[in-house]
């Protein structure tokens, strides 16, 4: 047994040593905090910009709906900020027959440097609900016409419930409704953070554990091809069995893939809290809370990170290494089986569709979390330590479906570590032509 | 007869469209050097895997030192050199040796001096650049299979193997192997090697082993071998040549079974059973004159091509390459 952790100690000593451990260690959590801040810094840059304001209204109502407008943009609490309180729209009551004229003017207004940003023509259609006007420079941004597009149809609305004889104070208390869907997950456990930040939890786990599986497990590939193609293999073998070589290989990149994990993990949660601020910078808080989150919690990053809970942490690292071993031994037969590069490309294929089966869908499991397809992919072998700790993260599993989904995972793994021993036996003084199935079928049957 | 290091009985290894080892039975002094001989494809490299536990045989047992080789620890006891070499490309020198020598159940502690004792002799480190510090890689491949003899030898093991150690070596390397080899037996330790050199085989071995398409076609120790099959060769001159009746002698199946004749001086190959006393006694009575009458003892590689030439030279398993 001590030689399994001499061959273990190899491993892990010579791969943690070199360089590129070093660099995918560090390189893979920046990337990540990179591509977690992108679409958080654009929500923050894509929420209405306070351009909205900077605007003309052309009011041929003749109704005050051009104040009414004005008034709801600058009481909008979203677009508050220091320097720009004070710009506020400006609002011309014109007359229907002078608006062609007018908007001409105001037209050549907003294609001066620095003026205005464009201008908005309300009519008797924008009061019977059918359109308005707006013409800018951000015409074509989505979340500012997005806002002004509500700021209007609520004016509208208001206008005509004033209209219709509704109490003042009514539609005044109708206007101050500002409904939020805060959501929240509920589980056994109590209450544990918001739906969003559960997603990013879920998603953030399936993603490492994929990506770790992966690596490491063609590490495992790459390792047992070059102890074959070197021959050094040989020279081990007379030493200790190959099933302990295989054992001792898995065991030591399963230590390193770990070692790989936490640090991922540690230096993910530092950069993300570090980096937060400073690329938020800017914005207030507020609107990155509405835009991205809703939670109204400083940082939706780090309340998935929250949302984790040492317990869920624990099992998805359980999970890892119970999906390292199932997919490392099938990877070191692979590379048993050949005896070069291009040659272990083609005989990893199965595997990698196994492991790609399940990272397709990933996408409907996030959608569904407690779907059928969700529920199958949690308890087969190959899909379980990718999609049962994503799962965990997305919606509450019972401990029971857990840890019998976990022994189902575990089994599967003894399977192909039983299964790869075998082929791994012969494969590793094979040389010459890469086998066929049949003769691996063969090995499998007399090994 | 001292105790045995390796006792092989009845083994047999059967691959899908051939058998590769045929009932095969071979016993190891201990403190011998043994040489396993054959052309290639006889099975020489199986046997080697099977005594190692690298491969199982189908039937039959093997022994190593009074214990099953499949025993716990009894294969630390084992140094082995395959015949095709190679050691982790990007590992430390060093490292790689620690490694090998901890999978043999030595100590760090232990390994350590040994490693440094060695590439101090095999003039790896002490000069200008301790290539122990150096990447495998970065080694010639002399130098490489420098480090994987001390691979082989750093365990200190009672038993040696050597799978074809002189392929591949230049003269100077392949005289420090064969002092290496004498110097392992002066320790009392156990060496078997294979090749298929015969000249090698002949100079180091005190025991041969000759197998050919996985059969043992004959054993022992290296001067019974030679005079088992020496006295059916006999050198003859004789003075003006086969006359009379001396050319029928040669000729008689009963007492020559090849002769080859250049005119004075016959090389004569006995036939089966017939004795030496009774050709000479039969020529001198022909009236040959006999200026020498020599019983030959072959060289091993004549042996080797004389027993195994019938069988495994024909199919174009040549004897050598």
């Amino acid at each position: 047994m001590d030689k399994i952790f001499t061959v273990a100690k190899r491993e892990y000593l010579e791969r943690v040593r070199s360089r590129w451990f070093l660099v995918i260690t560090l390189a893979v959590p920046a990337l990540m905090a990179v591509a977690f801040m992108l679409p958080l810094y654009m929500a923050a840059r894509s929420s209405a910009s306070t351009a909205v304001r900077h605007i003309t209204i052309l009011d041929a109502t003749g109704a005050g709906l051009g104040d009414r407008v004005a008034k709801s943009l600058m009481a909008d609490s979203s677009l508050t900020s220091q320097e720009t309180d004070s710009i506020k729209p400006r609002v011309f009551a014109v007359a229907a027959a002078d608006l062609a004229k007018r908007e001409a003017e105001v037209a050549d207004e907003v294609m001066l440097p620095e003026h205005i940003a464009g201008y908005l023509v309300l009519t008797d259609s924008t009061l019977l609900g059918t359109s308005a006007r707006y013409a800018g420079r951000n015409a074509s941004t989505i979340s500012d016409m997005d806002k002004l597009q509500s700021v209007i149809r609520e004016q509208v609305m208001m206008l005509r419930l004033e209209r219709e004889g509704v109490r003042q104070d009514i539609v005044g208390d109708l206007a101050k409704t500002r409904l939020r869907l805060n959501s929240e997950r509920l589980s056994e456990r109590g209450r544990s953070g918001s739906g969003v930040s559960g997603l990013f939890a879920g998603l953030l786990v399936g993603v490492l554990l994929f990506m770790s599986i992966i690596i490491h497990g063609q590490n495992v590939l790459r390792g047992v091809l070059e102890e074959k193609s070197t021959r050094v293999a040989e020279v081990v073998i007379s030493s200790v069995k190959p099933e302990i070589l295989l054992a001792g290989k898995v065991l030591g990149v399963g230590a390193v893939g770990l070692t790989q994990q936490i640090a991922w993990l540690g230096i993910g949660a530092y950069l993300i809290n570090f980096l937060a601020p400073i690329v938020l910078k800017g914005s207030t808080a507020a609107t990155v809370a509405t835009s991205a989150a809703g939670t109204g919690s400083a940082s939706p990053i780090t309340a998935a990170m929250g949302s984790l809970s040492p317990m869920v942490l624990v099992i998805a690292l359980a999970y890892f290494l119970i999906g390292f071993t199932f997919y490392a031994t099938l990877y070191a037969a692979a590379g048993s089986m050949v005896n070069s590069e291009q040659e272990a490309q083609q005989a990893a294929v199965p595997v990698m569709l196994l492991a790609m089966s399940t990272w397709l869908l990933v996408n409907p499991v996030m959608l569904a979390p407690s779907g059928k397809l969700a529920v199958v992919l949690s308890w087969l072998p190959w899909s379980s330590p990718i999609i049962m700790p994503m799962r965990m993260g997305l919606t509450s599993v019972s401990p029971v479906s857990i840890a019998g989904s976990m022994v189902v995972a575990i089994l599967g793994s003894i399977g192909a570590i039983w299964l790869s021993a075998r082929i791994y036996r012969v494969g590793m003084l094979m040389y010459g032509k890469k086998p066929s199935f049949a003769e691996v079928a063969k090995w499998i049957r007399y090994a | 007869m001292s105790a045995l290091a390796v006792d092989i009985q009845h083994v047999v290894k059967r691959y899908e469209e051939h058998v590769a080892v045929r009932d095969l039975s071979l016993q190891v002094p201990q403190g011998s050097v043994y040489g396993l001989l054959g052309p290639n494809g006889a099975g020489k490299t199986t046997t080697i895997r099977m005594i190692l536990d690298i491969i199982l045989p189908d039937s039959g047992s093997i022994m190593l030192f009074g214990q099953p080789n499949t025993a716990p620890r009894v294969l630390d006891r084992v140094g082995y050199l395959p015949e095709e070499r190679g050691l982790y490309k990007k590992m430390q020198v060093r490292r790689v040796l620690l490694f090998l020598a901890e999978l043999k159940g030595l100590k760090p502690s232990v390994a350590s001096p040994r490693i440094d004792e060695w590439l101090a002799r095999l003039s790896l480190s002490g000069g200008d650049k301790n290539w122990g510090d150096a990447k495998v890689d970065e080694l010639s491949r002399g130098m490489q299979q420098k480090v994987q003899f001390i691979a082989t030898l750093l365990h200190d093991p009672d038993l040696v193997i050597l799978d074809e150690p002189f392929s591949g070596l230049d003269p100077i390397n392949a005289q420090a192997l064969k002092d290496a080899v004498l110097e392992l037996k002066r320790r009392g330790k156990t060496v078997i090697f294979s090749t298929h050199i015969m000249d090698n085989a002949e100079k180091m071995c005190d025991s041969v082993c000759i197998i050919s398409r996985g059969e043992k076609v004959l054993d022992g120790t290296v001067a019974g071998v030679k005079q088992a099959a020496g006295a059916r060769n006999i050198a003859l001159s004789i003075a003006g040549g086969a006359q009379n009746g001396a050319g029928e002698v040669l000729r008689d199946p009963q007492l020559v079974r090849k002769v080859d004749d250049n005119t004075n001086f016959f090389e004569i190959e006995l036939a089966p059973n017939a004795d030496a006393q009774v050709l000479l006694h039969r020529l001198i009575q022909a009236g040959a004159r006999i200026d020498r009458f020599e019983l030959m003892q072959p060289s091993l590689h004549q042996i080797f091509l004389q027993r195994v030439g019938a069988q495994g030279v024909e199919t174009g398993m040549s004897g050598h390459g």
